[in-house]
């Protein structure tokens, strides 16, 4: 909380277009902390995600951010105003939700004329807006339908064209595509990012698919039991994931414990014999009991035939399971160590040949893509975004 | 496909057989008991309707107590009377029902149920006990008279305004259930949606709520007014000279004057109007249900 003064002089020092700035914000139902001292500044116009399990306060945070819950401490800034008690029609931000709320007797037109006309705008105005938005969302010529006569994408697209058309400063999403199959929702989600670039739109999304927030997202602040485990982008979420969890939730991950057994060269070290080796780059802390946990991606292991280079992770195993994905072959590699480890092979190549079960492998993985991970979220990373997010 | 596929595919299973036969077995019983114990008597007062005085086998056909019926000025003012006391009635149960349902099925939570119970459970009971009880209620020396100071308010029993209050107390579960029912279909998501786009509680009940919950108003419309027109007890324990009903007057003309023609005749008018009515509720209700 010290830190509200100088948020808030650099706040109003830029530009407040679509800024949202949740600060400290903390949500209690009954004795549960849904949402635990959060802070998270989204510039204007970015797409930004909240991903997580569910019960991870992601939704209870997004409501914060339009009105309908009130925190228990901290604040809601919007484009610099600071809003946590106005009621959420007058914060210029728009909500879909997860089960759209259509109003089913109405028109298509009516549906989405229902916020102007509360607002009581000219009905040239509104007429404007309307054909503009039908436009945005490729509604055309389904304005005298009603929402049972539409598809579940098109339905979609009536809670979008009804929030847009208020013209809001962000457009807040509840996991909004939950109810379409998997391919409608594949679609939606590059035309909701290119409906986002297109209107310059800040978009807060929820989603507990890290696929969806991967695809569509600026950042991402991946959120587990009522905080923020690591806010960054989708590729840093899943080259460098600050927790376990994060390793876990993002993308497969291969969890090692590690017993380092000597550090040099900038790297930990466990040794196996016979020159085995799993290596990873020494963060400075995070192994003081003289074990840490190291997160190493599936497709970044490689099958090691011949010498390795002396930075490399080089360990030998049994084969368990081979199964052929098409683009990639996944193998389960157990390790003398009794670890598992998901190894993807990129089949590439016609003809190339996979293990067979049974079968002894050495498997080899540079050190640098061994990360320590710690297994509770680290105030690190979250005060680094802080300083991203004014950027 | 070859013959060989043909042949080889299986016979169609014929679980079905005779199934028809025995569905029209398990239904005769019921449709004839209906036919016999609500058609019968029905099709005695069309008889007696149209029957010459002394209603016998033998004394003729008329149409004289419809237009007898139709022509009294007597029958036309207590039908007036019917419509307004039943009206007023329904309204009060309306603005009571509407704000109920809502709350039972947005707001209540774990109340829902209780409240759900408590509406049929005042509904049991008896019916004639619950229209004394508002004597008590109502009269002169009645709780009503003694919580307010001053002398007494005479026209509280005995009186229009007591039957109207007994019949809105006595129908209020037949009102609440149709509409909460419709609510029930209701997305609540639908109300927080409309607050985002920055309607208030106006203008979510006259284009939201009102709207939707439409089928189940008719629907209680039907279901209490019917009753209300027939109703002869509530105004026999609670009403006065001001309040005489149509129901009265029939069982007056039957049991007490032993009209069974102008009665039968009067009663079938009755029967007409409601079913015109039912038909132009129903009709509305339908045109409101949300397609699905």
């Amino acid at each position: 909380m010290s830190a509200t003064p100088d948020m808030q002089t650099d706040l109003t020092a830029t530009s407040h277009e679509g800024q949202i700035f949740v600060d400290a914000v903390t949500k209690r139902f009954d004795d549960v902390t849904a949402v635990n001292a959060v802070s998270i500044q989204i510039p204007g116009g970015e797409f930004f995600s909240m991903l997580g399990p569910s019960g991870c306060g992601k939704t209870t945070t997004l409501r914060m951010i339009a009105g309908f819950e009130m925190p228990d401490e901290g604040r809601i800034v919007l484009q610099g105003r600071d809003v946590t008690s106005v009621p959420p029609a007058k914060r210029n931000v728009n909500m879909v939700f997860q089960a759209y709320g259509l109003f089913p007797h109405m028109t298509v037109a009516e549906n989405i004329a229902f916020g102007p006309k509360i607002k009581k705008l000219s009905k040239a105005e509104i007429t404007e807006r309307m054909s503009d938005v039908i436009h945005t969302v490729r509604l055309e010529g389904l304005e005298d339908r009603r929402p049972t006569q539409l598809s579940g994408g098109q339905q979609q697209r009536v809670a979008l064209a009804r929030a847009l058309i208020n013209r809001p400063a962000a457009l807040l999403l509840d996991e909004p595509l939950g109810a379409l199959d998997l391919k409608l929702r594949k679609e939606m989600q590059l035309e909701l990012k290119e409906l986002q670039q297109r209107t310059e739109t800040t978009f807060v999304y929820v989603t507990h698919d890290q696929e969806e927030a991967m695809t569509m997202s600026d950042r991402i602040a991946v959120m587990n039991l009522g905080v923020v485990e690591q806010l960054a982008t989708p590729r840093e979420l899943y080259q460098r994931p600050a927790s376990a969890f994060v390793a876990g939730f993002i993308g497969t991950s291969n969890l090692i414990d590690l017993r380092v057994d000597r550090t040099d060269a900038g790297m930990l070290a466990m040794d196996l014999g016979d020159g085995q080796r799993i290596l990873a780059v020494d963060p400075g802390s995070g192994h003081d009991d003289g074990r840490a946990t190291i997160t190493v991606r599936p497709e970044w292991i490689k099958l090691a035939n011949g010498t390795v280079e002396d930075r490399a992770s080089y360990v030998g195993g049994t084969v368990v399971d081979v199964v052929y994905l098409g683009s990639i072959t996944q193998l389960i590699v157990l390790l003398r160590t009794g670890e598992r480890l998901t190894v993807h092979r990129l089949n590439d190549e016609v003809g190339a040949v996979d293990p067979h079960p049974g079968e002894t492998v050495m498997l080899r993985w540079a050190a640098e893509h061994s990360y320590v991970v710690g297994s509770d979220p680290s105030p690190a990373p979250r005060e680094a975004d802080a300083e991203k997010g004014q950027a | 496909m070859s013959v060989a596929d043909v042949a080889i595919a299986p016979p169609k299973p014929s679980r079905r057989h005779g199934s028809g036969r025995g569905a029209l077995g398990i239904l005769f019983a019921p449709v004839t008991l209906l036919v016999v114990l609500f058609l019968g008597p029905m099709v005695i007062m069309a008889f007696m309707s149209i029957l010459k005085f002394p209603p016998n086998t033998s004394s003729g056909r008329t149409l004289a107590h419809y237009s007898d019926v139709l022509t009294d000025p007597l029958n036309w003012k207590i039908a007036w009377t019917t419509l307004w006391m039943s009206t007023t009635a329904m309204i009060i149960m309306l603005a009571i029902a509407i704000p109920l349902a809502y709350y039972m099925v947005f707001r209540a939570g774990r109340w829902e149920l209780f409240l759900l119970l408590s509406l049929v459970l005042a509904d049991e009971l008896a019916p004639v006990v619950k229209i004394y009880a508002w004597q008590v209620i109502l009269g002169r020396n009645g709780i009503v008279n003694w919580a307010i100071p001053g002398p007494p308010i005479t026209w509280l029993l005995f009186s229009p305004f007591a039957v109207i209050v007994t019949l809105a107390a006595s129908y209020i579960t037949y009102t609440t259930i149709p509409i909460y029912a419709a609510m029930k279909a209701i997305d609540a998501s639908m109300f927080e949606s409309a607050v985002d786009l920055g309607a208030g509680w106006w203008v979510q009940s006259k284009r939201l709520l009102i709207p939707l919950a439409a089928p189940g108003i008719f629907i209680a419309m039907i279901l209490v007014y019917i009753p209300m027109l027939t109703d002869f007890v509530t105004a026999d324990i609670v009403g006065g000279t001001g309040s005489y009903m149509m129901g009265q007057r029939v069982r007056d003309l039957i049991l007490g004057a032993g009209d069974w023609g102008a009665g039968s005749a009067l009663n079938l008018v009755m029967l007409f109007v409601s079913i015109v009515f039912s038909l132009l509720a129903y009709r509305l209700a339908r045109l409101n249900r949300i397609q699905t």
